[in-house]
């Protein structure tokens, strides 16, 4: 019982990692980025790469590095220049985007499954309660308990963050009072993609790497995204526990409806309050 | 049986904290023009979404030739013979005039778009989708639209907004003519006294949500409290 | 802010077509279409427009949702998918006559359409995109998963019935014959379209898209003429699923996935959706792209990422507005 409550937290906890991102990006481009999960994808196989050339490590480093400047690179020539069009034609321009990485990834590594090592030091498990459990898992619960934590503080007690939160509320009277917008959406996005890259490599080991390996869980964090409220941090983070906790428990106790859960969650939050959980905006 | 046409009975709407509007009562007798004033926030566009069911009261009730019409939606409203206009101009960008005419036309048996779009200058631009013609035409046609197949009670929340003042009274007179040869019962907010008192037969002032003071045009002109309140900033 | 839904309709749609004209367009495209076993070369060809021809219905199903309702699907494949599935589980079951089975593929996507049409109208832009989207994967995860009702992720041949509707059914993987079928109900289809848009319902439902409110102020309820507007868009979406099931005598779990909703809505923004043909053109367009593009097929995702990117940015309106205003440029000089 102990051990499936952990494992809902583990996939809440990349659920969080990628749907915090996808927070983040809306709130100031009001893009709801469909190449998260390439993102998340890419970042993977960056530092599968790396990793096995034996550098499991630098394999994160490089991969979260990498990801935030192609993130900074993606809103600079992609989300400022379509600022004026419809929500919808910018949706659709970062799905071709995934179109463009998944073909990449393809090319470069293969569609083949791909096994993501753990690092050694990580290796193992530990006693919970009378039954094993991976010390990896634990280690993916404290990265997302980890950002969770630091990104609120962040937000609540810096300058930056709390110019981030005033134009995640309404972009453009935060525009209009000075605040440099495009410059905090770079900080912004590339933070948010940064994360995606993150969760990636912190999920390969778990997940099998392919090129579709985002799709899935991107969907999965969307829901998240949408029950939790447009735009809410917060709700964010208590939807992808919640997601998370249903994932797995629908796994074990309701298998042939597990998959469907999560889906009609976000139609039934939706039908009852179109904005969901903490939103206010659609 | 009562001869007000629209009654309202204790009407309140709260926005946060806030009372948009406290225990209001207002009823507007069959034909009569009654002009709805007061200051920026006063209330008035809130009285109009309350009678019109685009915002409830918390209390009180709405109605219509005697019916009770608080519980029905905005469409039941208008079939009912309730029309309104809006102060921010609500049309349909994308259709052409004489398109929108004719879909509103269709929601009331009998309706007649030729004579609306005739009164109101607007068969010139029948082909013309709406965002491509003039502000003013624009506000016309918000009116038009509202007077589609003759309602028995039309809620004007500042049709002229934005107007100058030769096209507010030439709306006005045009909106007077009309209300008489149709036999429209009208409450009109409007914020320039000059047409307010060119054509109402009455006129209700509301101040902070609340009702301060309801008369005629001369009585309202020489209450003390209104023009405390509100005519004396204007003069 | 320029939109997908909103302003800017070309000045022909302000005094459209008559009906003579239309209906005139709508019995030369279908003469053609009767000829064009002789006109196109090789079966291979005609195999190629034909599957072109279920892409261009099920483009033309997400660009009407666009154009009637404003709303941006991005799970119409759940309807394409589930006219397929209705088809081929029924008949490879033989649980009803197959002229039944073909009725109730069109009929089971229309009604869940409008059913689902009535609580998901109110949700818009970006919201209702997601919510599609989960809408449709839901379906793709029940057929992916359950494994006796149509092989879950192998997916599932069938045989066609010697007889439908007095025809020989195996006809239809000919692809002359299948070539013809879809075109034709792809005019059809087209021709019903310009006729709805046309009609009251559908000026009341363009009205309700441009400005709800105001709609509702005018004495209409604004529900059911957008669950009308989902089922009909259901409804075409069945049609393609139910064509490319017959023809390929397959399913798979592939028709709900949410690329093939994607694939189809950027068919319909590639061509233009605030055209009814423009989704249709889209769907053509791309599909040679993609025969043309051949040797690269492996990049083809990647491809269509490209154009939908150089599109978007410098055609919003897509091929067909584009053709059009190159058009009026061209006849005003
Ligand atoms: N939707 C709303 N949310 C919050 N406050 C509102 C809303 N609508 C009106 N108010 C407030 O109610 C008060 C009355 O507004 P309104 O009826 O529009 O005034 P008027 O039309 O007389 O200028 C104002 O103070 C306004 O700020
Ligand atoms: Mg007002």
């Amino acid at each position: 019982m102990l051990i499936q409550i952990l494992n809902g937290i583990v996939y809440g906890g990349l659920l969080y990692l990628l749907a915090v991102g996808l927070v983040l990006i809306f709130g100031l481009r009001e893009v709801v980025n469909f190449a998260h999960g390439a993102l998340f994808m890419v970042g993977a196989y960056l530092g599968f790469s790396i990793a096995a050339m034996g550098y499991w490590w630098g394999g994160l480093l490089v991969s979260v590095v990498a990801m935030a400047i192609v993130g900074c690179l993606l809103d600079a020539m992609v989300f400022s220049t379509l600022r004026k069009q419809d929500h919808i034609v910018t949706v659709l321009v970062t799905f071709g985007i995934l179109l463009i990485l998944e073909t990449v990834v393809t090319k470069v590594w293969g569609k083949a499954y791909l096994t993501y090592p753990v690092p050694p030091l990580l290796a193992g498990t530990i006693n919970i309660g009378g039954s094993p459990f991976p010390v990896y898992r634990l280690f993916v619960i404290a990265v997302s308990v980890a950002v969770a934590v630091s990104l609120s503080v962040w937000l609540r007690y810096t300058r930056t963050g709390l110019y981030i939160r005033a134009a995640s509320t309404d972009a453009r009277v935060t525009s209009m009072q000075g605040i440099n917008v495009d410059r905090l959406s770079l900080i912004v996005v590339g933070l948010g993609t940064a994360l995606a890259g993150l969760s990636g490599v912190v999920a390969g080991p778990l997940l099998s790497l392919s090129p579709t390996m985002g799709n899935y869980i991107l969907i999965d964090s969307f829901i998240v995204v949408v029950i939790g409220g447009l735009g809410s941090f917060a709700g964010a983070f208590v939807a992808a526990l919640l997601i998370g906790q249903i994932h797995n428990f629908g796994a074990v106790y309701l298998p042939w409806a597990a998959t469907v859960l999560p889906f009609m969650l976000m139609v039934g939050i939706l039908i009852w309050r179109p904005t969901g959980f903490a939103g206010s905006r659609t | 049986m009562t001869d007000n046409v629209i009654e309202g009975i204790k009407l309140s709407r709260r926005y946060g904290g806030f009372a948009a509007l406290d225990n209001v009562d207002i009823a507007v007798k069959q034909g009569e023009i009654r002009g709805l004033i007061g200051p920026n926030g006063a209330g008035k566009s809130t009285l109009i979404d309350v009678l019109s069911g685009r915002a409830v009261t918390r209390g009180g009730k709405v109605l219509l030739k005697g019916d009770d019409i608080s519980a029905l939606t905005p469409q039941e409203r208008r079939r009912r013979g309730m029309a309104r206009s809006f102060q921010r101009t609500n049309i349909f960008p994308d259709l052409t005039v004489e398109q929108q005419l004719r879909v509103a036309s269709w929601a009331v048996p009998g309706a007649d778009i030729a004579e609306v779009m005739d009164e109101l200058r607007l068969t010139e631009m029948a082909d013309v989708p709406a965002a491509e013609i003039s502000y003013g035409d624009q506000r016309r046609l918000d009116l038009a639209l509202a007077l589609v197949g003759r309602p028995t009670v039309l809620l004007l929340d500042e049709p002229a907004a934005g107007l100058t003042m030769e096209e507010s009274l030439a709306l006005a007179r045009i909106l007077r003519d009309l209300a008489n040869r149709w036999k429209v019962t009208v409450l009109l907010v409007e914020h320039d006294m000059q047409v307010v008192f060119s054509i109402c037969d009455r006129i209700t002032v509301l101040h902070l949500g609340r009702t301060l003071s309801e008369g005629t045009c001369a009585e309202i002109r020489v209450d003390p409290t209104v023009i405390a309140a509100y005519l004396g900033t204007e003069a | 802010m320029t939109s997908l839904t909103a302003s800017g309709l070309p000045a022909s749609r302000r005094k459209p077509a008559g009906y003579a004209a239309l209906i005139a367009v709508a019995v030369l495209a279908l003469a053609v279409g009767a000829a064009l076993p002789w006109l196109v070369p090789t079966k291979i060809a005609m195999s190629l427009l034909a599957q072109a021809m279920f892409d261009a219905l099920l483009a033309t199903s997400v660009g009407f949702l666009i154009l009637q309702n404003g709303r941006t699907s991005f799970g119409q494949a759940a309807f394409f998918g589930l006219g397929g599935y209705a088809m081929g589980v029924l008949i490879a079951r033989q649980w009803v006559a197959p002229e039944a089975a073909v009725l109730i593929a069109l009929i089971l996507p229309t009604a869940v359409a409008f059913l689902l049409g009535l609580v998901i109208s109110r949700i818009t832009g970006v919201a209702h995109a997601m919510l599609t989207l989960a809408v449709g994967q839901a379906f793709y995860e029940v057929v992916f998963r359950w494994r006796e009702l149509a092989k879950g992720d192998d997916g599932m041949s069938f045989d066609l019935p010697a007889q439908m509707f007095g025809f020989s059914a195996r006809k239809l993987q000919d692809p002359a014959v299948m070539l013809v079928l879809a075109w034709t109900v792809l005019v059809l289809v087209l021709l019903g379209l310009a006729l709805f848009a046309r009609s009251r319902i559908g000026q009341v439902a363009a009205a309700i898209r441009d400005n709800e409110e105001r709609a509702r102020f005018l004495g209409y309820s604004t529900v059911m003429p957008r669950a009308l507007v989902y089922a009909i868009a259901a409804f075409i979406a069945a049609i393609a699923g139910i064509l490319q099931a017959s023809y390929n005598g397959y399913i798979a779990p592939q028709m709900f996935h949410w690329s093939t909703s994607g694939f189809a809505l950027i068919m319909a923004i590639i061509g233009g959706a605030k055209f009814i043909i423009g989704p249709a053109i889209g769907a053509v367009v791309l599909f040679y792209i993609k025969d043309y593009a051949g040797q690269f097929a492996e990049y083809w995702p990647a491809i269509v990422g490209v154009i939908l990117v150089i599109v978007t940015l410098t055609m919003p309106r897509g091929v067909v507005g584009l053709a059009l205003m190159l058009w009026r440029r061209g006849t005003r000089r």
